[in-house]
C-alpha cells in the first residue's frame, strides 16, 4: 500500500500518507484517497515523511487535487517533508498554494 | 536431611601421652566412624576450619586452647584430676575421662551430629553466597544491557523534563525520547504489567523498535501496530503493555497521539488552564492479534505555550502516608500551580512531599513536553569521504523500456552510495524529468498540450501506458559519472527518438499550468544543464552539496 488513508473520527483530518515512489503510477489510489471527505470540512493533511522518491508528476497530482477539493475542505496541509522534497516544493512555489510544514 | 550418620572419619589430635593412649585405645573398641586419624596435638590449629568431627586427647591443659575456635565442633577430653575452672576457658566442649560407655558414645554422637548441622549450615551459607554473587552480577550486566539499549533516549532534549521511579531495581516503566529526521519530537511512555525484571525484559525490543522507527519517520499509526504485533507475539497472556505514543510535528503546532490504557494525558497552558484530556481510546499493546489492533491516531493543534504531562498509573495511584491516593484532581492541582518547565523540580517536590516516608507501591513515570517548535536539525546531509569515483553507462532497447523502471532501477544502483544517499530524492527527480521527456515525447509522441485538457492529467498517463506496451523500436542510453572530489554527479542521456525543443522559461510562467514544471524544476536544481542534437541528447550535473533547508538549519 503505497497510499494510506485515514479519516480522523471527528470526521475534521483527513491524512493521506504517500510511502515510498509517489509518481504517477499510484494517481487512482491517490485519487480515490481523497474521493470521499465525509461532511465536516475537513483539513486535508498530505503526509509525505515516508515518500523517498517523487517527480513533476507528483507536483501536478497535487494541484488535480487541490483544483478538485479545494472548495469542500478548510485546508490542504503538507506535512514530514525531508530538506530535499521541501527544496522541491519551495523551487515549485508550492508554499502559495498549500500550507507547507 | 539432619538425621547424624556414622561419620567415614574422626580427627584426634593428641599428645602421645600414656592418657591420651589409653583414651584412645577405649575409642578403638567402640566403633565410633569408619576410621580414628590420629594426629599430634602439635598439628592443631585453633582457627582451622575442620574437614571431620574432631576430638582433643590431652593429659594437661594447654595454653592454645584459650583462643577462640573456628569451629567450635571438637570434643576436648582431659583427665578428672585438672582443674575444673581451666575447662571453662575453652570455648569448645569438653568431657573428663574417664567415662561410662554409653556416655561417652552419648557425647561423641552428638558431637557428630552437631558437626554435621554446622557443616551443612556452612555449605548452604556458601550456595546462598554464590547464588547471591551470581544474581549480582547478572543484575549488573542486565542494567548495562538496558543502559546500552537506553543510551540512544533523547531525556536531554531541552523541552522536555522527566520523572522515572522505579518501586523495584528494574523498571516496568518506560520514557523514550527520539527525534525524527523531518524534525518532529516522538515521545513514548509505556508502563508492562507488574514491576521488576520481568516487565522491564518487555522494555528491550519495544525500546529498539522505537529508535529504529523514529530513525525512519514511521508514523504514530504504523510504530504502535509494529509495537503491538512484536509484543503480542512475545508477552505471556496475562501480561501487557498500556502505552501513550506522540509525535510533535517540527513547528510544535501539530501533536499526534495514540493512548493505548494509559491515564488521560493532559495538555494545559502557561496559565494552567487544562486544555486537552487525552483519553486512552483503545487497549494497551500486546492485547489483541494484528487483526483486531486498532491504530487509529488523534491529532490536536498545540502552541508555543502549551504543556502536555504524560504519567503512568503510579502517579495518580502514589499512596500518602495516611494510605491516601494522590488521584487525577490532585495531579491537575499541582500541574496548574506549576505550570512551567522550570517548576518541574518543585512539581516532584510536591509529589514527594504528599507522598512522605511511604514506599513506592508501583513504578511512577512522568514527562512534560513544551510544544514549542522542536529546533531539531532535519538529517543531515554529512559528506563521507572515501567514496569511489565512478562511471556507468547502460543502454535500454524497447524492451527493456517496456519492462523495466528505469529511473528507480537506476537510483537502486547510486541512490544508497556514500555522499549519493543524502541526494536521492533530488537526483531521482531530475533523472525522472530527462527521462520521461526523452520517452514521453521523443519516442512515445506524446504532447505534453494534453495535460491541459479537463481529466487530461489522467489521459496523458493512460496513452503513455498504452504506447509504451506498443513499443517495438527505440533506444535510450544513460551514462551517469561521478567524481567525489569535485562532489559533481554527471548524467548523460541519449536517444534515438523524434528532435525536441525544450520550452523558454517564459512559456513556463504561471503557478497552477498542467505542465512544464519539471523542466523549471531542471534548471533550477541542475548545473549545467545542456540540449544537443536537436534535443536528443542532453547533459546534466548536479553538485551535491547540502540541500538549502538543511544548510540554513545547521548553518
Amino acid at each position: 500500500m503505497s497510499v494510506v488513508r485515514h479519516l480522523s473520527s471527528d470526521g475534521k483530518e483527513l491524512t493521506i500518507a504517500i510511502h515510498g515512489k509517489f509518481d504517477f503510477g499510484i494517481v487512482q489510489e491517490f485519487r480515490r484517497a481523497y474521493s470521499s471527505l465525509g461532511d465536516q470540512k475537513p483539513t486535508v493533511y498530505v503526509d509525505l515523511r515516508q515518500t523517498e522518491y517523487l517527480d513533476s508528476s507528483a507536483l501536478g497530482m497535487l494541484l488535480n487535487m487541490r483544483k478538485a477539493i479545494s472548495d469542500h475542505v478548510k485546508g490542504i496541509h503538507i506535512i514530514n517533508c525531508s530538506a530535499e522534497v521541501s527544496n522541491i516544493l519551495d523551487i515549485s512555489r508550492f508554499d502559495k498554494l498549500f500550507v507547507i510544514e | 536431611m539432619l538425621q547424624p550418620s556414622p561419620p567415614l572419619v574422626i580427627d584426634i589430635y593428641h599428645d602421645g601421652s600414656a592418657f591420651a593412649e589409653e583414651v584412645i585405645g577405649d575409642l578403638q573398641h567402640l566403633k565410633l566412624a569408619k576410621r580414628l586419624r590420629l594426629k599430634a596435638f602439635r598439628d592443631w590449629r585453633p582457627d582451622a576450619l575442620l574437614p571431620h568431627p574432631t576430638l582433643l586427647v590431652l593429659a594437661d591443659f594447654a595454653a592454645q586452647l584459650e583462643q577462640p575456635l573456628c569451629c567450635t565442633e571438637q570434643l576436648l577430653i582431659l583427665p578428672f584430676q585438672l582443674d575444673a575452672k581451666k575447662l571453662l576457658l575453652w570455648p569448645g566442649d569438653s568431657l573428663v575421662w574417664p567415662l561410662s560407655v554409653p556416655l561417652l558414645s552419648k557425647q561423641i554422637q552428638l558431637l557428630v551430629q552437631r558437626f554435621q548441622c554446622a557443616h551443612q549450615l556452612r555449605s548452604m551459607q556458601e550456595s546462598l553466597a554464590w547464588h547471591a554473587r551470581q544474581v549480582e552480577r547478572e543484575y549488573e550486566l542486565v542494567e548495562n544491557i538496558f543502559q546500552n539499549a537506553l543510551s540512544r533516549n533523547f531525556t536531554d532534549y531541552p523541552h522536555i523534563r522527566t520523572l522515572l521511579a522505579p518501586a523495584a531495581k528494574f523498571n516496568g516503566d518506560l520514557c523514550l525520547v527520539a527525534p525524527g529526521p523531518t524534525g518532529s519530537l516522538y515521545v513514548m511512555m509505556a508502563d508492562f504489567t507488574g514491576h521488576g525484571l520481568a516487565p522491564a525484559t518487555g522494555a528491550l525490543p519495544l525500546s529498539q523498535a522505537f529508535f529504529a522507527m523514529a530513525d525512519r519517520s514511521v508514523s504514530v499509526a504504523e510504530m504502535v501496530t509494529e509495537f503491538n504485533y512484536r509484543l503480542h507475539r512475545l508477552l505471556p497472556n496475562e501480561m501487557f503493555c498500556a502505552c501513550f505514543l506522540l509525535e510533535l510535528a517540527a513547528n510544535g503546532e501539530r501533536l499526534t497521539y495514540w493512548n493505548g490504557g494509559m491515564p488521560p494525558a493532559l495538555v494545559y497552558d502557561d496559565q494552567g488552564a487544562i486544555k486537552h484530556r487525552l483519553k486512552a481510546q483503545h487497549v494497551a499493546l500486546g492485547v489483541l492479534p494484528t487483526e483486531e489492533f486498532d491504530a487509529q491516531v488523534s491529532s490536536i493543534r498545540t502552541s508555543a505555550s502549551d504543556r502536555v504531562a504524560i504519567y503512568t498509573d503510579g502517579v495518580i495511584e502514589m499512596l500518602s502516608q495516611r494510605h491516601e491516593f494522590l488521584g487525577l484532581k490532585s495531579l491537575e492541582c499541582y500541574l496548574q500551580a506549576y505550570p512551567q518547565l522550570r517548576d518541574f523540580d518543585r512539581l516532584i517536590h510536591k509529589l514527594e512531599h504528599f507522598r512522605g516516608d511511604e514506599p513506592l507501591h508501583d513504578d511512577m513515570s512522568l514527562a512534560i513536553l513544551a510544544c514549542c517548535p522542536t529546533g531539531l536539525a532535519p538529517a543531515r546531509a554529512e559528506s563521507e569521504a572515501r567514496a569511489l569515483p565512478f562511471s556507468f553507462i547502460t543502454e535500454l532497447n524497447a524492451d527493456d523500456l517496456r519492462q523495466v523502471d528505469v529511473v528507480s532501477a537506476i537510483l537502486g544502483i547510486i541512490g544508497h552510495l556514500p555522499n549519493l544517499r543524502y541526494h536521492r530524492t533530488t537526483l531521482y527527480l531530475l533523472l525522472a524529468e530527462v527521462f520521461n521527456n526523452a520517452l514521453e515525447h521523443s519516442l512515445l509522441g506524446l504532447d505534453s498540450r494534453i495535460k491541459d485538457e479537463p481529466e487530461g492529467f489522467t489521459y496523458y498517463y493512460q496513452l503513455r501506458a498504452e504506447r509504451l506496451q506498443q513499443l517495438s523500436k527505440g533506444m535510450i542510453r544513460v551514462e551517469v559519472s561521478y567524481q567525489p572530489r569535485s562532489a559533481h554527479i554527471y548524467f548523460t542521456l541519449s536517444h534515438n527518438g523524434t528532435r525536441w525543443q525544450p520550452q523558454s522559461q517564459a512559456a513556463l510562467a504561471g503557478q497552477e499550468r498542467s505542465h512544464g514544471r519539471g523542466l523549471e524544476l531542471l534548471r533550477h536544481l541542475a548545473s549545467p544543464l545542456i540540449w544537443h542534437e536537436d534535443g536528443r541528447t542532453v547533459e546534466f550535473g548536479y553538485y551535491l552539496t547540502p540541500t538549502r533547508s538543511t544548510a540554513s538549519t545547521t548553518g
